[in-house]
């Protein structure tokens, strides 16, 4: 694990040095505000001719200071702060912050909750992995995948509003429980819909497969083998399309994933057409897993009454959101509020596999390729202070970071 | 005189095709949403009918912004000489009858070089805009125009060489029994795609990415100039589609009853209807497809469109003996 680390800072150097060779007139700047990205990120092109050689990001721009705000919030608003992490996978931000706060709480978590954890994780899976083929639709200059896509989605989302009140931040997960329970006469219309779902993802898995001017631009396009994505530690559908079976559903089974069948996708050989297969195999999947978690669901409450102090301690959680591995880190010193909490999103991890991929591609094929990960750079920004000379890293509290923006902005102020 | 006059302004000419032109968007616009699953244009006039006269109407209200760096004569005049193009080539394909307002007899070279000049000055235009995006949108523009250009010309010759006329109006009476469809379909079809590529439609519309390069390079326009712009490709759709009825058609022939009703009218309709016949066939072809790269773009063009062209060139010649 070490090794693996030093060998990659050893990179890192070597890189650096030898980007000193590349000339000014190759270097193409992508972003912080372009057309292909919906969200401000720059990325450092090396063009060859179209040929991107080589790619430097930048990462940091929406930097939203989410951690440091969950130490000035109780423990239940916290839930509410988290969901806001990310506009698409919710859910799966306000469930992995929950588990671990459970963790320390050590109650039992009724069966009932359980379920519907895994029914609403489950819906926002085919609602995250919809809207990205209809974006990959879109990127591809296919517009009319794009709005049929989203029109089906929009039954995922009819679904959810029906269980939570609420289409995209659902509110729902909250301390040991749920806050609302699946009303059962409402149970055979979502089942009836679901399976319409699965018809039309048997259909767009076909337009995947033959459309010949969509195959042109995503076959062999973002080519990267699996060893080099277990290197670059890539989480979520990336590693199982390269044909790794990797998914903490199955893995470390939370919420009712011990009790709800399930078959896990993998595809042989990444590229943006076996990502595309990927995602839409997985959205059948989930669908079956919805359809027998509705049926099997049990009876009895959907949450307890806890105390609003979590005792001392420190717990970690991870959940499989539709990116990928989501984990948090939450640490308490016996108060009302965290002392600590820790995010790491599924496209922190999975951002160096895109750069990878990128190589070798043209400018063309950028906005493919990046999507492809299914990046989502507004979650992803987290702070830490390194000299990257003397790669040396360092940590500053409150105080010291304000006394830097003060000394930053008013250089003429004394320190 | 008067009435060859008139004929250049109203009817077969000037306002005739800028009313087909703001059909031609609406009847894309609504084609295309609905293929989509939306509605479309749907509040000004019946079925939303007005709204690209609406929207042209709007854009003319709204302020100009001219980049500093850009140069200010072409980008201040080309808009209004790219939208003569369409409007002086329109003049030479019959419409009211078998006879076009303009005519002589070499007019399908002087068509041949207007439909190059539109593209040299879009190119010049969006060069002149001096941003980054419309740089590299004249780029892949002039790239994508010598991919289709040569199977686009053979295309249009090979009717002519079936005729023995470079006449537009000689090419639309031969036409009388037998459209030349029929003899040469390939012509036909290559005519359609490289007429896709030529007013960047889908899967050519490289030069105007919007994922890729914001509006191509339109992207420095704004107000008039806009309007006038964007009314300009409705209008290179309206003849490009026109001059293959013509071409390949039979323009506006077809069978013509005795009646009082002046010949005209039935000259006119079947015109209509071939060319909006036409056209929603160019608009299915434009939902239903992605984008390709233009490496793509100029292997289809170069590999198997220009040498299809050719053999069916040859095919012609060989018929007509």
């Amino acid at each position: 694990m070490h090794d693996t680390f030093d060998k990659t800072v050893q990179d890192r150097k070597e890189t650096s040095a030898g980007l000193m060779q590349y000339s000014a007139e190759n270097l193409v700047p992508f972003g912080p505000i372009h057309p292909a990205l919906k969200e401000p990120e720059y990325f450092k092109l090396i063009l060859e001719g179209e040929r991107i050689v080589d790619v430097i990001p930048r990462i940091g721009y929406v930097h939203r200071g989410l951690e440091k705000a969950a130490e000035q919030r109780p423990w239940i608003q916290n839930i509410y702060m988290f969901e806001r992490t990310c506009g698409i996978c919710s859910f799966a931000h306000s469930t992995a912050y929950v588990q671990a706060v459970e963790g320390l709480l050590l109650y039992k978590l009724p069966e009932r909750a359980k379920f519907i954890r895994l029914v609403v994780a489950e819906l926002e899976r085919i609602h995250s992995h919809l809207l990205w083929i209809g974006l990959m639709g879109h990127w591809a200059g296919f517009e009319t995948l794009f709005m049929w896509v989203w029109k089906d989605r929009e039954i995922v989302l009819d679904i959810v509003e029906a269980i939570a009140g609420n289409r995209i931040h659902k509110s729902l997960a909250t301390i040991e429980g749920v806050k609302r329970d699946i009303p059962e006469p409402l149970i055979p219309g979502f089942i009836e819909r679901l399976k319409y779902i699965t018809t039309r993802v048997h259909y767009y898995r076909n337009v995947v497969d033959t459309e010949s001017t969509l195959l042109i631009r995503t076959e062999g396009i973002g080519k990267i083998s699996a060893d080099r994505l277990e290197q670059l530690c890539a989480v979520g559908p990336l590693v199982r399309a390269a044909g790794i079976p990797r998914d903490v559903r199955r893995d470390d089974p939370y919420a009712a994933y011990n009790d709800v069948p399930m078959d896990l996708v993998t595809k042989s050989g990444v590229d943006i057409h076996t990502l595309m297969q990927q995602r839409l195999d997985e959205v059948v999947v989930s669908v079956n897993m919805i359809i027998y978690a509705l049926e099997h669901m049990p009876p009895g409450p959907v949450k307890l009454r806890v105390p609003p102090v979590v005792p001392k301690g420190e717990n970690a959680s991870h959940v499989e959101a539709p990116r990928g591995e989501l984990f948090y880190f939450v640490k308490s010193n016996g108060g009302r509020m965290p002392e600590r909490v820790k995010v790491r999103t599924p496209t922190l991890a999975n951002l160096p596999s895109a750069l990878e991929m990128l190589k070798g591609h043209t400018l063309a094929d950028v906005p493919v390729v990046l999507t492809g990960i299914d990046p989502c750079f507004g979650c992803m920004d987290r702070l830490s202070f390194l000299d990257r000379d003397s790669q040396k890293l360092w940590r500053w509290s409150g105080e010291e970071l304000r006394q830097y923006g003060i000394h930053h902005y008013f250089p003429e102020r004394k320190k | 005189m008067i009435l060859t006059i008139l004929q250049a302004l109203i009817l077969p000419g000037i306002a005739f095709t800028i009313t087909l032109g703001f059909i031609f968007e609406w009847l894309e616009r609504k084609t295309m949403a609905r293929m989509m699953g939306r509605v479309g244009p749907m509040v000004a006039g019946p079925a939303g009918v007005l709204q690209p006269l609406a929207d042209f109407v709007k854009l003319l209200y709204k302020e100009e912004v001219m980049p500093s760096f850009a140069d200010k004569t072409v980008f201040r005049y080309a808009p209004g000489l790219f939208f003569l193009a369409p409007l002086v080539s329109m003049l030479f394909v019959p419409v009211i009858g078998p006879s076009a307002v303009a005519s002589f007899s070499l007019d399908l070279l002087l068509i041949v070089f207007i439909l190059a000049y539109a593209t040299f000055v879009v190119a010049v235009l969006s060069y002149a805009s001096a941003s980054s995006f419309t740089t590299v949108a004249s780029g892949r523009l002039v790239l994508q125009y010598v991919s289709y250009e040569i199977p686009l010309v053979i295309s249009i010759v090979t009717p002519a060489l079936l005729v023995g006329s470079l006449s537009i109006q000689e090419i639309v009476q031969a036409q009388s029994s037998r459209w030349n469809l029929l003899l040469m379909p390939f012509s036909f079809a290559v005519y359609i795609v490289a007429l896709l590529a030529e007013l960047e439609k889908p899967p050519f519309d490289i030069p105007s990415a919007k994922t890729e390069i914001v509006a191509g390079w339109l992207t420095e326009f704004s107000g008039r100039a806009l309007a006038f712009l964007k009314l300009s490709k409705e209008l290179g759709l309206v003849f490009g589609a026109s001059l293959a009825v013509a071409l390949f058609l039979g323009g506006p022939l077809g069978p013509v009853p005795q009646s009082i009703v002046p010949v005209e009218i039935f000259y006119t309709t079947y015109f209509l209807v071939k060319l909006f016949a036409l056209g929603l066939l160019i608009f299915v072809v434009r939902t239903a497809l992605a984008r390709l790269k233009i490496i793509d773009a100029a292997v289809l063009f170069w590999k198997i469109l220009l040498p299809l062209s050719l053999a069916q060139a040859f095919f012609v010649l060989v018929v007509k003996g």
